[in-house]
């Protein structure tokens, strides 16, 4: 099975449009998580969220998310330097949930005031697999192509997808991502189920009272590393390995022991090659609900020991950006790698004590790790650990 | 509002917001346990626990804090009653 | 590159509003296929699942915490894994692909909070909004604890959950994957996809078929009903919802390549009723096969739906076996011979193919 590296990012964030802005985010440490403005929230427990300040790709009449896909996608493929003649043979995988809901909403609570319109062009973009029709149409990806809906894990299976694709020689590029635009419907839904902090939320705090919704996009260029190399691309770093796991277990919360996470984390570590003792972060789910927090705590301490790994959650800055995590996640623990600094989980105030891990509290922390992992336990029990390691 | 009162309303909730069918509804006893796992019970989970929660706010005009311990209230529909009867009760 | 591993199925399920059961059931319609009843929905006739049809297939108790389109699922996942005798504690991942998901949950969602604000929102209601329920539930339900995958794409989802599956097979990552596909018929939805110009009758239903290595199958002595030789997915230029020009298809080549460069002598195709896609269809297989072979659809039997590309698949492995080609118009079958392609071709470009061969 062949190599695949990194050779392209792109990202959309609540810090806004461009990897940069995001990594400067990161690295100050600092928090997106803000009252929402976006819709009516009057009646919920929690009020606020992590927006993109300010669309700036695509044009108005495309769907909030689609536009936030776009300005990721296109960051990714001019930095991977993707030549046109290339774009024919190129995979493109999304992982996607709410896609254009939020017009779609508007279309249907317009409808229930008693303002009529025709249902095609408000929900032509409502599906997930919409952005990437529209993606591979106007960037002209014709390779394999294809959404994926695991929740919260969506973004990293993506990537998942992309690599398998290239490992196993199917293609030698992919474009691979995650977005979710900030839609009625998750919002209300995670205040419905209690799972949200009416503050910004606090992942690995002993005080820890749930999560914060954030939205977003960010997607990434992989390749063959022969050929990224033998057409001199600039290689951020290696996608060595990966783990997908099923907890079977309740279609919202996590199975208490993290078994599930575990065997993903061990899944990534067999298919990459490497032991434990190599992977010094962990980019953890760490979505700050009371449950998330301590089961993958416990996972990550059955699979590297205790105390062994530096941990944060990004989270922490740009709350859970549902599909949009995994690939902003990914991104996130690339530049670890090339910057050699941990972003901080930037609310912890007292961590908790029953974890045993640095938590990289409020500052990032310079290190220069060899392997970095990130976690994504998507809602129903879908586990996915990516592992990076320097190129 | 009589803890009799409270108990038909529950089980109006059982098949409004639990999905319950409506002939197993009227099948259950004050006595008969909520939660999955124990014998006998309707075999409630966490999530529903969350709608039941909604339901009794919204039709009882009680409002539950998460961070009471609220657990032994919700053994049984007697047992809930009772709770629902006593925070109705003008303080 | 790694050396792929030979892909059977051994087992089936169907639920739709012409057939429930394993390939038996799938069998003797196809032997004599009729047309699934219709009834009209948000305009137009789409072949619905009578209530009681779905209400024997699930336990009441199960069923309450079940949307619709998770207990369609549900019934379809477990009559494959029954017939296939597969043991799920072994390893079994999960392919599932749905073109719409669960509409009646999100706008019951919806309407809940339109009518009475923020206490109006149902709890139980809320997880089945994201797509991935299905899959979440049948996990549960079957006890499938490998890779889990929810794929969304017009038009060829179940086509392309199966070929996912097996490429999982194929390439090593699980020796056993339950793939397949489901929709149900929302009156909303219909109104949409009518706009979006996507003129094919709607079906609902779900059917998921066993996907096993040939040798951990052979192993273990289950019955083998077909075999998939080579699967690729790519996609063809064209707008979301729209129809393409292009005909020139990469995908047909490699999924021949991939099962040895055989010709397929029959093919089971996408377009039915939705005369732009059928032309585009046509195209693209008389540029790639040459000549203009034996062809089946069964869209105007049971109606377009995710479970629809699934069952082409298990329907081939039948043609396969028996050497027939149900007409569509539910005429006598012609008669075939050799191995044969199941072609997917979805407005906004989507494409799939699958060689399928008898055991």
């Amino acid at each position: 099975m062949r190599h695949v590296v990194v050779t392209g990012l792109g990202a959309v964030s609540p810090f806004g449009a461009g990897v940069k802005a995001y990594w400067a985010g990161l690295a100050a440490g600092a928090c997106a998580i803000r009252p929402l403005t976006l819709f009516e929230s009057d009646g919920f427990r929690c009020r606020i969220a992590a927006e993109v300040p300010e669309l700036t790709a695509g044009s108005p009449r495309r769907s909030r998310a689609d536009r936030l896909a776009l300005g990721a996608a296109l960051e990714a493929i001019d930095d991977a330097g993707l030549a046109d003649a290339d774009r024919a043979e190129t995979a493109l995988m999304v992982g996607a949930v709410g896609g254009g809901m939020l017009e779609a909403e508007e279309w249907y609570w317009a409808r229930a005031r008693g303002e009529h319109s025709a249902p095609g062009a408000a929900l032509r973009a409502i599906l997930p697999g919409s952005h990437a029709e529209t993606l591979g149409h106007r960037l002209g990806l014709g390779g394999p192509r294809h959404t994926v809906v695991t929740a919260c894990s969506s973004g990293a299976v993506a990537l998942a997808e992309a690599a398998e694709l290239i490992a196993d020689g199917v293609v030698d590029m992919a474009v691979a991502g995650g977005v979710d635009g900030m839609t009625r419907m998750c919002f209300m839904g995670f205040n419905t189920l209690k799972l949200l902090d009416p503050e910004p939320c606090r992942p690995f705090d002993k005080d820890r009272r749930g999560m914060s919704i954030g939205e977003g996009a960010a997607f990434v260029v992989l390749e063959a590393a022969e050929r990224a190399r033998a057409r001199g691309a600039r290689i951020y770093a290696e996608l060595a390995g990966h783990g997908m796991t099923t907890d079977a277990f309740h279609v919202t919360a996590p199975e208490p022991e993290g078994e599930g996470m575990a065997r993903a984390m061990r899944a990534a570590l067999a298919a990459a090659g490497v032991t434990a003792g190599a992977v010094g972060y962990v980019n953890a789910h760490g979505t700050a609900t009371p449950q998330n927090d301590r089961i993958e705590a416990r996972a990550i301490a059955q699979v590297f020991g205790e105390g062994r790994v530096l941990v944060s959650s990004t989270k922490s800055m740009i709350g859970h950006t549902m599909a949009a995590a995994g690939g902003l996640e990914a991104v996130a623990t690339v530049l670890t790698l090339t910057q050699e600094l941990i972003p901080p989980t930037a609310t912890l105030v007292t961590p908790d004590p029953e974890l045993t891990f640095d938590c990289v509290p409020r500052v990032a922390r310079e290190a220069a790790v060899e392997c970095a992992i990130s976690n994504s336990f998507g809602f129903g029990g879908q586990n996915v650990t990516l592992l990076f390691r320097r190129a | 509002m009589e803890a009799k009162e409270v108990f038909d309303e529950l089980k109006t909730i059982l098949v409004a917001r639990l999905k319950f069918d409506p002939r197993r509804a009227a099948e259950v006893a004050e006595t008969t346990p909520l939660p999955k796992g124990v014998e006998g019970s309707i075999g409630l989970d966490s999530l529903d626990f969350i709608e039941l929660s909604i339901a009794i706010e919204e039709t009882f005009g009680v409002v539950l804090d998460e961070s009471e311990e609220l657990t032994a209230h919700f053994a049984s529909f007697e047992t809930l009653a009772r709770f629902i009867v006593s925070r109705r009760a003008p303080a | 590159m790694q050396d792929r591993r030979a892909v059977v199925i051994t087992g089936v399920g169907v639920v739709n509003a012409a057939m429930v059961g394993a390939s038996p059931a799938l069998g003797a319609w196809l032997a004599r296929p009729r047309a699934a009843a219709c009834v009209p929905v948000g305009g137009r006739p789409a072949a619905r699942l009578p209530e009681a049809t779905l209400a024997g297939l699930i336990d009441p108790a199960e069923a309450r915490r079940l949307s619709r389109v998770c207990q369609l699922t549900i019934a379809g996942a477990r009559m494959a894994v029954a017939e296939s005798g597969i043991d799920p504690a072994r390893g079994l991942g999960l392919v599932v692909g749905s073109e719409l998901g669960d509409f009646t949950s999100t706008i019951a969602f919806a309407d809940g909070y339109l009518a009475r604000g923020a206490s109006g929102l149902s709890a139980l209601l809320f997880p089945n909004t994201v797509m991935n329920t299905m899959a979440a539930t049948t996990a549960i339900a079957v006890a499938s604890r490998e890779l889990s995958l929810t794929l969304n794409v017009p038009g060829v989802a179940g086509e392309l959950a199966v070929a996912r599956g097996a490429a999982a097979v194929a390439g090593g990552r699980v020796d056993a994957v339950l793939a397949g596909g489901v929709d149900e018929i929302d009156p909303l939805v219909a109104e949409m996809l009518g706009a979006l110009g996507d003129q094919a009758m709607r079906g609902e239903g779900a059917t998921f078929l066993v996907l096993e290595a040939e040798a951990t199958a052979r192993a273990r002595n289950a019955a083998v009903l077909g075999r998939i030789d080579g699967v690729a997915w790519r996609s063809l230029s064209a707008r979301p919802w729209g129809v393409g020009r292009r005909a020139a298809s990469r995908a047909i080549d490699e999924a021949r390549a991939r099962a040895g460069g055989a010709a397929p002598g029959w093919v089971y195709g996408s377009a039915s009723g939705d005369t732009a896609l059928s032309a585009w269809e046509s195209r693209v297989l008389r540029a790639a096969l040459g000549a203009e072979l034996p062809a089946a659809s069964l869209g105007g039997l049971l109606g377009q739906h995710g479970g629809l590309g699934a069952l082409r698949v298990a329907a081939a492995a039948w043609t396969a076996r028996s050497g027939l080609l149900p007409d569509d118009d539910g005429a006598t079958s012609i008669r075939v011979s050799g191995p044969g392609l199941v072609h997917g071709l979805a407005r906004g470009g989507g494409h799939v193919a699958l060689m399928v061969r008898a055991a």
